[in-house]
């Protein structure tokens, strides 16, 4: 027996696949805070943490939503990428208790801009991305642009550079991640060297 | 960032989808490392001198149709394994090929005079077999590795175990052309053993490839 979410979700990402984008914002609507309850009920309740996965699971599911078959329920497909994804960032937020990197917050004076280290952490960080994303990053995050003005400027929709703005801040956080990984690892080698 | 304005973001980027390009890409892959498979087996090992017999012995003919049943059925679990929550009822009917390899390696246990065991387990060519059959896969698991990460495998080691049996399966009915063993004591162990190892780098392989 199909419920009928699954058959309303089913038919929303048919029309979605076949290229109806006000079906595919309806369905991106539909389950966001149904898939927020999931990850709440996985994670036990880390609010900030969760809402980063929770867009994490959208960008799965708008980057893999060829491999869903209009013949099998879309329900079992949507929560078997929730899953996925909440696991798998679950288990990386285990090994390494680190806040998100989410760039200059709003909430913050932005005192640490000014400070030269830090904006040298930054650009040597954003250097490692592709042009057109550290722009983004630049822009958006570190002079206040809106999407689209940056949009004007690097020639792409103001909903383009929204995506590419979460997916760059994503790939900073990894190298953040990396960095410290590393600094802790050259620390234990030093340590180590040091008892020699 | 707000979850509504990614939202927005991911339906202004909307494209409509290709149906059916992952299973296309991985046929796609097996079919290219087939031919490359087949093509240095053509250099390098050779069909046998009397390949009409393979068609006329039960045991030979096994010999190359069980991998080749193991081989079409890993690939439907493949794709399945490759879609989130994805299905196959055929790829469950994997099973079915070391059930009836193991029932005739045991029929062929009891006509076979205790005395030939070890004859025909040893063989005269287990080294040969248990090279060529991972050599042979090689550009065929490669393939449908590279074909696979545009899935979205729950599992990835599993997706890569069963894209790991899918290509030896195909490999080895090619390697079964050459392969002048002929009894079930010999290929059920030595083939077997050979699968299961090109199965264990696809796990391996897919643990690291195939993470999405």
């Amino acid at each position: 027996m199909r419920s009928t979410k699954d058959i309303r979700w089913s038919e929303l990402l048919r029309k979605a696949n076949g290229g109806d984008r006000k079906a595919y914002v309806v369905f991106l609507k539909e389950i966001a805070p149904v898939l927020r309850g999931v990850i709440v009920a996985r994670s036990g309740g880390q609010n900030s943490e969760c809402e980063d996965i929770l867009q994490n699971v959208l960008i799965a599911i708008h980057e893999k939503r060829h491999t869903w078959r209009d013949t099998e329920p879309a329900t079992a497909w949507v929560y078997a990428i929730a899953r996925y994804k909440t696991v798998d960032a679950l288990r990386k937020t285990g090994r390494s208790r680190l806040v998100a990197f989410d760039g200059a917050e709003t909430e913050y004076p932005d005192d640490t801009v000014h400070d030269p280290t830090v904006v040298g952490d930054l650009e040597r960080l954003l250097d490692q991305l592709d042009t057109t994303s550290a722009t983004i990053v630049r822009q958006i995050k570190l002079h206040g642009s809106t999407a689209e003005e940056v949009g004007d400027q690097v020639g792409m929709t103001p909903g383009a550079i929204r995506v590419a703005l979460h997916r760059a801040l994503g790939r900073l956080t990894a190298l953040v991640t990396h960095d410290r990984q590393q600094s802790t690892q050259n620390k234990t080698q030093n340590k180590k060297k040091a008892r020699k | 960032m707000n979850t509504d304005d990614l939202i927005t973001g991911l339906g202004s980027e909307l494209t409509p989808v290709r149906q059916g390009q992952l299973t296309n890409g991985v046929l796609l892959a097996l079919g290219g490392g087939c031919v490359a498979a087949l093509a240095s087996f053509g250099l390098f090992w050779g069909i046998r001198s009397d390949p009409g017999v393979i068609l006329q012995d039960v045991s030979l003919f096994a010999k190359s149709v069980l991998p080749l049943a193991l081989g079409l059925a890993a690939l439907a679990l493949t794709l399945a394994k490759a879609r989130p929550a994805g299905r196959s009822r055929a790829g469950r009917a994997i099973w079915l090929v070391p059930a009836v390899l193991a029932i005739y390696m045991l029929a062929t246990l009891i006509v076979t005079p205790s005395a030939g065991w070890q004859m025909a387990i040893m063989g005269k060519s287990i080294t040969t077999c248990l090279l060529s059959i991972p050599l042979l896969s090689a550009p065929i698991l490669a393939l449908i590795l590279l074909a696979l990460r545009r899935g979205a495998p729950e599992h990835p080691a599993t997706c890569g175990a069963v894209g790991g049996l899918a290509a030896a399966g195909f490999a080895t009915t090619i390697y079964s052309l050459y392969c002048v063993e002929n009894s079930a004591l010999f290929y059920g162990i030595w083939y077997s053993l050979a699968i299961i190892g090109v199965a264990v780098v696809g796990a391996v392989a897919g643990s690291i490839l195939l993470r999405w």
